[in-house]
C-alpha cells in the first residue's frame, strides 16, 4: 500500500545547522503517529517542510506516492493537509466564527457557517463564536486554531504541541477529540506530555538532533533507555529542556 | 445589516452634498470641493489596498497620475471624453496588474514592495517632467513636460463631444463617483473575495495553510485600488488639468497621511480625513508665513501620538463598541 505521506532522505539545513537530517518516515492513511523529541530536535522544521513553509535542502516529500517537494503551502493544503502550528497562527482581528468559516474554503457561505458552528460545538467553544480571536485566553486560542484545522476535514492533520497552554480539562478534551478524529483522519501529533502520549498513541517516532532515533510501539519507545537519555539530557550536549 | 445602514447613510450624505453645495458655494469654491472629492476617492483607494489588503503602497499617486494622464491623452485623441473615462481606469489597472504580478508572484517582501511602488512614482514623475517639447506627444496630445496638459478637456455628455459639462455638473459627477466607489468597496469587503483579503491581512501564513493562494487576492485588491486611484485622477483632471505634480512625493505622502489620520482599516475614515485635511491645508495656505505642509506634518504627528489607530476608530471605539469580524465602516 502506498503510504499517505512519506519523506525520503529529507534534509533541512540553516547555514551550518542541520535541523532535519536525512529523515525518511511514512504515515499511512488512518494512522495516529506521535512525534516526540527534545527541544530543537527538528520537529517543527520537519512540519514546515511537509507543509511547504520551507523548501527542504535535500530529499523528497511524497503524497500518495506523488512528489510534492517544493510545492506552495496553499497547494499542499488543498491536497488535504492541515496543520496546527506550534505558535498559534490565527486571524487575530476576526471573530472565532469568521475564522472557522474561512477555513471551510470550499463550502458555500451558509453551509460554511453551519459547519463552523458544528465544529465549534464539538470543541466546546460555541459560546466564543462571536468573540474576537485576539481577546481570547491562550488555551482558547489553541482550540480556535484546532477548529480551523479540523473543520475542513483534511486527510491528515498535523498538530504541533496542540495542548501547550491548555488547562487540564481542555487537554483531556483535546486527547478525546484527537482519538475521535483519528477515526476519519490520519494524525501526526507532537507532544511533550508523556501521559498524553500514552493516552493516544500507537506508534511513536523519536526525533533527536534532526534524525530519527527510534520508531516503534509506544510502550517500547517510552521504555527505551536512549529515549530517556535524550529527554533527560544525558549523552547529549546541554540543550534547553524547557517545554514551551 | 450594519453595512446596509452605512450605505444608506452614505447615500443620504452624498445626496445632501449634491443638493446643497452647488447652491451655497461660489464657483471657485465648488471647483475646490470637486478637487477634495477626487482626493477622497484617492484616499478610499489606498484605504482599500492598505487598510484591508494589508499592502503598504507608497505609489498610489502613480496610479492617480496615470489615470489623469490617460484620461487627458485619450480625450484629446478621441475628441470625446466618453471612452476616455474607461481608459483612465484601465491604464492604471493594467500597470498595477503587471507590477503586482511581479511583486506578488515573485513573493517580494513587504519592505521592497513599498520601495518598488515608491520608485514607480519617482520614475513616472521624472519621466513626465522630461517630456517637454513637441517630440513628446501621444497622437494629438502633447505631454507638455513640467507644464502638464493645460488643454485637458472637461467631461462632455456621453457621446456628445460638443457639449462639455459645466463645473456644477462635474461636481455632481465627482460626488456620485465617490459614492459608487464607497459602495463598491463596501460590497467588495462583504464578498468572499474581500473577506479573504482581510484574512490575508490578518495572517498571510494562516491563509496559505488553509489553502488560499494569497498572491491572487493581493493582486486583485491592488489592481482594484489602482483603478479607483485612476478614477480619482480623472476627476482631478476635470477640475484642474493634468501635470507632473500628480505623481509627486507630495501627493504620495499626503495620501498616506489621510489614511493614517482617518483610520487605517476603515473606509469612511480616510475619506473624511482627505476632505478635512485638504480644507485645513487650504485654510492654512491663506495664513501669512505658515507653510501648509508644516501643519499637515503637525497633524500627522499629533494623530499618531494621540490616536494611533486613527481618528475614526478611536471615536467609535470610545463609544464602547467592540467589533469582532471583518466588517468595514
Ligand atoms: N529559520 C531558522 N533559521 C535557523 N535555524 C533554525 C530555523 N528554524 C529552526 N532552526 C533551528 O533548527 C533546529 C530545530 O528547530 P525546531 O524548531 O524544528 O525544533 P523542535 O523540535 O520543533 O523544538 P521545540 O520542541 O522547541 O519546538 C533548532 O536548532 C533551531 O534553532
Ligand atoms: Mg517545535
Amino acid at each position: 500500500m502506498t503510504p499517505l505521506l512519506a519523506t525520503e532522505h529529507l534534509t533541512m539545513r540553516f547555514g551550518g545547522v542541520v535541523a532535519v537530517d536525512d529523515v525518511s518516515f511514512t504515515v499511512n492513511a488512518g494512522e495516529l503517529r506521535c512525534l516526540i523529541g527534545p527541544n530543537g530536535a527538528g520537529k517543527s522544521t520537519l512540519f514546515k517542510c511537509l507543509t511547504g513553509q520551507l523548501r527542504p535542502s535535500a530529499g523528497r516529500i511524497l503524497w500518495r506516492g506523488r512528489d510534492i517537494t517544493g510545492w506552495d503551502s496553499f497547494a499542499i493544503a488543498r491536497l488535504g493537509i492541515g496543520i496546527k502550528t506550534q505558535v498559534p497562527s490565527l486571524f487575530d482581528g476576526l471573530s472565532v466564527l469568521e475564522s472557522v468559516r474561512l477555513a471551510l474554503r470550499r463550502e458555500t457561505r451558509e453551509r460554511a457557517r453551519i459547519q463552523a458552528m458544528a465544529t465549534l460545538d464539538r470543541l466546546g467553544i460555541a459560546d466564543l463564536a462571536l468573540r474576537q480571536v485576539a481577546l481570547l485566553a491562550h488555551g482558547q486560542r489553541q482550540l480556535v486554531e484546532f477548529a480551523m484545522v479540523v473543520a475542513p476535514e483534511p486527510e491528515i492533520i498535523i498538530l504541533d504541541e496542540p495542548t501547550a497552554g491548555m488547562s487540564a480539562e481542555e487537554t483531556a478534551r483535546a486527547a478525546r477529540l484527537i482519538r475521535e478524529l483519528n477515526a476519519q483522519h490520519a494524525i501526526i501529533v507532537v507532544e511533550h506530555d508523556m501521559k498524553f502520549i500514552r493516552a493516544i498513541a500507537k506508534t511513536v517516532t523519536v526525533l533527536h538532533q534532526g534524525r530519527v532515533l527510534i520508531e516503534d510501539d509506544v510502550e517500547r519507545v517510552l521504555a527505551d533507555r536512549r529515549v530517556h537519555d535524550v529527554y533527560l539530557g544525558k549523552a547529549v550536549a546541554p540543550q534547553q529542556q524547557v517545554t514551551v | 445589516m450594519r453595512s446596509a445602514f452605512e450605505i444608506i447613510a452614505a447615500i443620504i450624505v452624498a445626496l445632501a452634498a449634491m443638493f446643497m453645495l452647488p447652491r451655497i458655494l461660489e464657483l471657485f469654491a465648488l471647483i475646490n470641493a470637486t478637487v477634495y472629492v477626487s482626493m477622497a476617492v484617492l484616499a478610499l483607494s489606498l484605504a482599500l489596498v492598505w487598510g484591508f489588503g494589508g499592502i503598504l503602497c507608497f505609489g498610489q499617486a502613480a496610479f492617480f497620475g496615470l489615470g489623469g494622464y490617460a484620461y487627458a491623452v485619450a480625450a484629446i485623441n478621441f475628441a470625446d471624453t466618453t471612452l476616455a473615462v474607461p481608459v483612465a481606469l484601465a491604464v492604471p489597472a493594467l500597470v498595477a496588474a503587471a507590477l503586482g504580478y511581479v511583486m506578488f508572484f515573485g513573493r517580494i517582501s513587504d519592505v521592497y514592495m513599498g520601495a518598488i511602488t515608491l520608485t514607480l512614482t519617482l520614475i513616472l514623475f521624472n519621466f513626465v517632467n522630461s517630456t517637454a517639447g513637441d517630440q513628446w506627444r501621444i497622437g494629438a496630445a502633447p505631454l507638455g513636460g513640467f507644464n502638464g496638459i493645460p488643454a485637458t478637456p472637461p467631461l462632455n455628455f456621453p457621446g456628445d463631444p460638443g457639449n462639455p459639462l459645466p463645473p456644477e455638473t462635474i461636481f455632481l459627477v465627482a460626488v456620485f463617483a465617490l459614492l459608487l466607489c464607497y459602495i463598491l468597496a463596501k460590497l467588495t469587503l462583504r464578498s468572499r473575495f474581500g473577506r479573504i483579503c482581510v484574512a490575508i491581512r490578518e495572517n498571510e501564513r494562516r491563509a496559505e495553510l488553509l489553502g488560499y493562494d494569497v498572491r491572487f487576492y493581493k493582486l486583485g485588491i491592488f489592481t482594484l485600488g489602482a483603478a479607483m486611484a485612476g478614477l480619482a485622477g480623472m476627476l482631478f483632471a476635470n477640475c484642474v488639468f493634468v501635470s507632473p505634480t500628480m505623481f509627486s512625493l507630495f501627493y504620495s505622502g499626503q495620501i498616506i497621511i489621510w489614511v493614517m489620520v482617518g483610520g487605517l482599516g476603515t473606509l469612511i475614515g480616510p475619506v473624511i480625513g482627505a476632505i478635512l485635511l485638504n480644507l485645513l491645508t487650504t485654510w492654512a495656505g491663506t495664513l501669512p508665513d505658515i507653510n501648509p505642509s508644516l501643519i499637515l506634518g503637525v497633524v500627522l504627528v499629533l494623530a499618531v501620538l494621540m490616536v494611533p489607530k486613527g481618528v475614526l476608530p478611536s471615536l467609535t471605539g470610545g463609544l464602547g463598541r467592540l467589533r469582532p469580524g471583518s466588517g468595514a465602516r
